[in-house]
């Protein structure tokens, strides 16, 4: 595993207001969501972390060097913004051509990625219109397009599927997963929706407030829980009876039956439970914790 | 029948994936000259749909013609051409021209990367805001010298040739090159800064186009009213608002004006009005200090997004 990115007592504050409060993070190879809610400091965290902007304390090193004082460190940097930043009268081609160079690459060399680009993120056919003509979904693949044309090592996603439908989010995401999995280019996807980041990321960084407050893989924050739930067909509340019976504590959630396990013995009072009262067992399984109850475990 | 081995091989089309790039990195120079080249490209209307294009041609015809005017009258009249407007005038002669050249090209080069974004783009690449607005800057400076340069060299062209000996006349008026050369970098430089100076104040081009043409006109006229002739007074002498060297002080008021005393000054004419009674290094340094800020607030603005 590789770090990518380092931030150690990170602090940035506009006037009075903190924006970011000395955080540490590091970001490894893959795709790693910055998961938070509005005003968290995600943003803040990203322009630091593209040397947007001087942090007030702190410091932030991307693959070795420092963005603010290297513009030199940006060269293997991509970023997707959130807000609009396509000029409508230009065409996806020429615009990827031109940011291609900007990002150092020859003539020749942009055009030929510019293109290779445009076809991966699904713009072949519509690259020479202007890109005033763009849907919403087209206009977000050439912002991701912007981003990789110059074939960066680590690539910021501020907000990729902002105001996209369910449809177009859920093709955005699986281009975000392909560039990160086929692609081999590193991500840091910044988002305040956790499927997103759930559905998409290795790892996540979860900051609220200007804080860190959460760090570590996606596997890990997800992992099984200690609660069986058995979905049964009828006769819940008899089961649940005859678990007592067992001095096993179970609840009635809807269609299932929510099971505490304490030690693996229980299985046995659960098979037994469900024969004597002779209910219909469809299925069996561990809960798995959702993103989701890391905010709500806080709260 | 054609058997099988007969039909030529059918085409294949193979999905290589995605291809990491190996080629060569060539930095910020790199980048430093796609937006250089962009901008040369925007301020020429290249790329952007007819009228930004049609609005340069005419700009670049409308300089031309009074150096095109000259030539042909010092061609075909020679013995008036001594009393005819020379090298030395010709920037005063457009100067109105290159300014509603700069003044609408100008904001064009700066207000629209700001409204659509695209600065944000340009900002994370290996380029500092100093790199963005030096390279703006210097494509507009690029075109405006060619625009102000080209007037002249066809007027030189013509008086060279209309001269009854052009060598004669060479040996006579060879200082005129670098004055030309250097007048028109004073009025190239102002014009190229003064714009974008004003365009980084405003993400709407018109904003900034209206009020550079509006302070030049404004400008002028206030100074004009303040200092210039209005008639003779009782002695037969020149009736005036203001008199003196407050006169001068306040005939600097047209910011336009600027660059073309400068000029006045290179070519070792007296200045028109009441800047003339100030002393000559007045207008220069009063030139250099309102350049050199509009420079600086220029790049101010642009090295303060990143802070």
């Amino acid at each position: 595993m590789t770090v990518l990115l380092d931030a150690k007592s990170l602090t940035k504050s506009y006037g009075a207001v903190l924006a970011l409060d000395a955080v540490d993070f590091q970001v490894a190879d893959g795709i790693t969501g910055l998961l938070g809610p509005n005003g968290a400091g995600k943003s803040t965290a990203i322009k630091l972390s593209l040397g947007l902007i001087r942090p007030s304390s702190g410091s932030v090193e991307v693959m070795g060097q420092r963005p603010y004082d290297s513009p030199e460190a940006r060269e293997r940097l991509g970023y997707m913004p959130e807000h609009d930043c396509l000029p409508p009268a230009a065409s996806a081609a020429e615009f990827l051509t031109h940011m291609a160079q900007v990002s150092g690459l020859p003539p020749a060399e942009a055009r030929t990625r510019a293109a290779d680009i445009l076809r991966h993120v699904g713009l072949e056919e519509e690259r020479y219109r202007p890109m005033g003509q763009y849907s919403t979904g087209m206009k977000q693949r050439v912002k991701l397009g912007q981003a990789l044309v110059h074939d960066p090592v680590l690539v910021l996603l501020d907000e990729p599927t902002s105001g996209l439908d369910p449809g177009g989010r859920e093709e955005m995401l699986q281009l975000v997963r392909r560039t990160g999995q086929e692609f081999g280019i590193s991500i840091i996807l910044s988002s305040h929706l956790m499927n997103d980041v759930e559905s998409t990321c290795d790892r996540i960084i979860v900051l609220e407030g200007g804080r860190v407050t959460e760090q570590g893989t996606v596997a890990g924050f997800t992992t099984d829980t200690r609660v069986i739930v058995l979905d049964l067909n009828d006769k819940r509340e008899e089961v649940a009876t005859a678990l007592a019976a067992r001095g096993v504590s179970a609840s009635v959630e809807g269609a299932s039956l929510a099971v505490e396990l304490q030690s693996e013995e229980q299985y046995d009072a659960i098979r037994d439970a469900v024969a004597e009262a002779g209910a219909r067992l469809r299925r069996m399984s561990p809960r798995r914790r959702q993103l989701a109850d890391i905010f709500r475990e806080e709260r | 029948m054609t058997g099988d081995r007969d039909r030529p091989a059918a085409a294949e089309v193979f999905d290589l994936g995605y291809q990491r790039y190996q080629g060569p990195r060539e930095g910020r120079a790199r980048a430093r000259q796609a937006l250089y080249i962009n901008g040369l490209r925007t301020t020429l209307g290249i790329g952007r749909g007819m009228m930004p294009k049609v609005l340069a041609i005419l700009m670049f015809g409308a300089a031309m013609v009074p150096a095109v005017i000259m030539a042909v009258i010092a061609a075909i009249f020679e013995p008036v051409a001594d009393a005819l407007p020379t090298h030395e005038d010709y920037y005063g002669l457009v100067s109105l021209v290159l300014f509603l050249f700069a003044a609408i090209i100008g904001p064009e080069l700066l207000c629209p990367d700001r409204r659509d974004g695209v600065i944000h783009l340009y900002l994370v690449r290996p380029i500092t805001p100093t790199d963005y607005v030096a390279a703006r800057w210097l494509a507009l400076l690029t075109v405006t010298l060619a625009l102000v340069y080209s007037g002249q060299l066809v007027l030189w062209i013509g008086l060279v040739l209309s001269a009854s000996d052009p060598a004669d006349y060479l040996r006579e008026n060879w200082l005129d090159i670098p004055r030309i050369l250097g007048a028109g970098l004073v009025v190239a430089v102002f014009l190229a800064t003064a714009p974008l100076a004003v365009a980084a104040f405003t993400n709407r081009r018109a904003y900034a186009a209206a009020f550079l043409i509006g302070l030049f006109l404004i400008s002028a006229t206030v100074s004009g009213v303040l200092t210039e002739c209005r008639g003779p007074d009782e002695n037969g002498g020149c009736q005036e608002r203001v008199t003196g060297d407050a006169a001068g002080w306040l005939s600097l008021v047209s910011v336009g004006e600027a660059p073309t005393r400068v000029n006045d000054i290179i070519f070792g004419n007296e200045i028109d009005g009441a800047t003339g009674e100030l002393p000559r290094a007045v207008p220069v340094l009063w030139y250099a200090l309102l350049t050199g800020g509009l420079g600086t607030l220029l790049w101010r603005r642009y090295e303060r997004m990143s802070n």
